[in-house]
């Protein structure tokens, strides 16, 4: 006799159950959990921005390949040599040398996306790792882990990669993704290590433990599972950090010269005299790179309410 | 009752156990706090020994020794002859799929994102035995054997799907799927209702037969420790006071501490047999 659960027929004994059941499992939270996200209205803001911005990502990829003069690095309108508004051919105008601004600031938008989530990725790698290593060690390493997090943690970031930058020339735009997740790991760990703090003396630790699990083992298999939604949680913050950092950079003409970026195009706007009569050439990176972070910023707070029920105001499921 | 009863398994010498509070600057005095105090106490092979006293007798510490989740500050404790103060490395591992532990509270003792056939396969996981077929299967056997039957219905669920006692079960089910020596059951039944806690003392004793191991069951609760075990020891601020068969500890106590934990059991209904 089939029984019914939230209206999928399940048999009992079946051999397909254990299947069933284990995605079921997952895909059950993971509805739950987009419900309580999309339903809060910080979420729901977040998630359209972000998509506005995903589409732009993609078309970025799409637009050179109808005119080679959309090309946003290369490409020039030979028919003009310095700074026009918007038109019919140009959206939102060109730049100086003729290249099409909105096809510069779809780029720009895909190269938001590539530093913001691959520096926010590897910074809370390294944060998740070292903050796992650092609790659930403690005594010596803990402390110098931890130590170093602070050095770290109260270094200028900005300040830091502009000598970088001044000391071995212009950085390619991976090198820059790079420093900036080693300059934002710290406070994840340390978020980290006191969530491993109090999940270390948890009895399904012990009894690993007493069933003769490796450390490595452990932090690995019972730790991070229980860690991992916090991660995700901080990644989102360090999504925004990493674009503000590769924006101001770029602005102050460090960043990488062979890639179009938002920041980039303030460079270029200001490097080439236009900053006061070209708005159209100004404003749209300039709101974009508002808009993206908002955008993340709130997609981490909203995902805050997922994680801590207490947070979720009444009445609301 | 048992043939072996005279070797004893587990043996304590003057084991005894303090914490040192982390000092600080400026602090002078060091307050230790003493969980254990010269504790001589030997096991018998394939009894069910009871370890009564209340809370912060140093019950827990005792049993968190004998599996090697804490060192003892001075003291042996040796498995049939053999020191395990000492033991690292793969005679520990070794040691771990001898001496196994069953937790008090079933809902913090299983990871909630490891299903049930990862917490009770993880033993076998780490031990190393048997390829992933044999070890379904005797992850279904023990299933089986605990009680969570068919095994088939709780091999893929997540603890959220249990309830308390089919969690504790299953936590039973991890104890015993190495099939140790030895298991250390820290008051199993104190998160549950009665009526549980009588079928995991079944369960608990139906165990003991097939497997013929060796139990330490530590509980504050006089009554569970007399249906259950052929020997009770009686704690008292880190000091085993009386050491007796469950039923002179009952009908004959000596020790004045023992007498005072008679007399304020609420009830005494259920005599053995």
């Amino acid at each position: 006799m089939p029984i019914w659960i939230r209206g999928l027929p399940i048999d009992v004994r079946g051999r397909t159950k254990g299947v069933f059941m284990l995605k079921n499992h997952y895909v059950q939270r993971f509805l739950q959990s987009w419900k309580i996200f999309i339903e809060n209205p910080l979420g729901k803001t977040g998630v359209i921005i972000l998509f506005v911005f995903m589409v732009m990502a993609l078309a970025s990829f799409v637009v050179p390949h109808i005119n080679p003069m959309y090309d946003p690095m290369i490409g020039i309108d030979p028919n003009i040599s310095i700074s026009t508004g918007p038109s019919l051919t140009h959206w939102l105008g060109t730049d100086n040398v003729g290249r099409d601004l909105f096809a510069q600031l779809l780029e720009g938008a895909k190269v938001a996306f590539i530093v913001g989530l691959s520096s926010a990725f590897f910074s809370i790698v390294l944060g998740m790792v070292i903050g796992m290593i650092s609790g659930y060690a403690g005594g010596t390493l803990d402390t110098f882990l931890m130590r170093t997090a602070d050095i770290i943690m109260v270094l200028p970031s900005l300040v830091i990669l502009l000598i970088l930058s001044s000391l071995f020339g212009q950085f390619n735009i991976w090198i820059i993704v790079f420093i900036i997740a080693i300059m934002r790991w710290p406070a994840v760990s340390r978020v980290i290590r006191s969530q491993t703090l109090s999940l270390k003396h948890r009895p399904f630790i012990e009894a690993s433990k007493v069933a003769g699990a490796s450390h490595l083992r452990i932090i690995f298999r019972h730790i991070m599972p229980n860690v991992l939604p916090l991660a995700f949680l901080y990644m989102t913050f360090r999504v925004t950090s990493a674009i503000l950092v590769e924006a101001a950079l770029s602005f102050l003409g460090f960043g990488d010269p062979s890639q179009v970026s938002w920041g980039m195009m303030l460079q270029w706007v200001w490097k080439s005299g236009n900053m006061f009569h070209a708005p159209y050439w100004l404003l749209p990176p300039g709101i974009s790179i508002s808009l993206l972070t908002l955008a993340f910023y709130l997609l981490g707070r909203a995902m805050d309410e997922v994680l801590d029920p207490r947070l979720r105001k009444e009445g609301r499921a | 009752m048992n043939m072996v009863k005279n070797s004893s398994l587990i043996q304590m010498k003057g084991v005894t156990k303090e914490y040192i509070p982390r000092k600080w600057f400026f602090s002078k005095d060091q307050s230790r706090v003493v969980a254990l105090n010269e504790v001589d106490l030997s096991i018998k092979k394939g009894e069910i020994f009871g370890l009564v006293g209340q809370s912060g007798s140093g019950k827990t510490t005792l049993g968190r020794l004998l599996v090697r989740l804490e060192e003892p500050t001075s003291g042996s404790i040796s498995l049939k002859g053999s020191l395990i103060n000492t033991l690292k490395g793969p005679s520990l591992k070794d040691f771990r799929s001898k001496v196994q532990m069953i937790f008090q509270d079933p809902y913090q003792s299983l990871n909630p994102h490891l299903s049930i056939a990862q917490t009770i396969g993880e033993p076998l996981v780490v031990q190393g035995i048997g390829n992933t077929r044999q070890r379904r299967s005797k992850v279904l056997h023990t299933l089986e054997i605990v009680g969570l039957s068919p095994g088939q219905d709780f091999y893929d669920r997540y603890p959220h799907q249990l309830s308390g006692g089919q969690r504790q079960r299953v936590a039973i089910a991890r104890a015993i799927v190495l099939e140790p020596e030895f298991i250390v059951a820290d008051e199993p039944t104190s998160m549950l209702d009665a009526t549980i806690a009588i079928q995991l003392f079944t369960l608990l004793l139906q165990i003991r037969e097939t497997f013929n191991m060796t139990i330490l069951f530590i509980t504050h609760n006089l009554a569970a420790a007399n249906y259950l075990c052929d020997r009770i020891g009686v704690i008292h601020e880190g000091c085993i006071v009386e050491v007796n068969t469950a039923k002179k500890i009952i009908g004959d106590p000596v020790h004045p501490y023992t007498k005072k934990l008679i007399r304020v059991q609420p009830c005494f209904d259920f005599n053995r047999g």
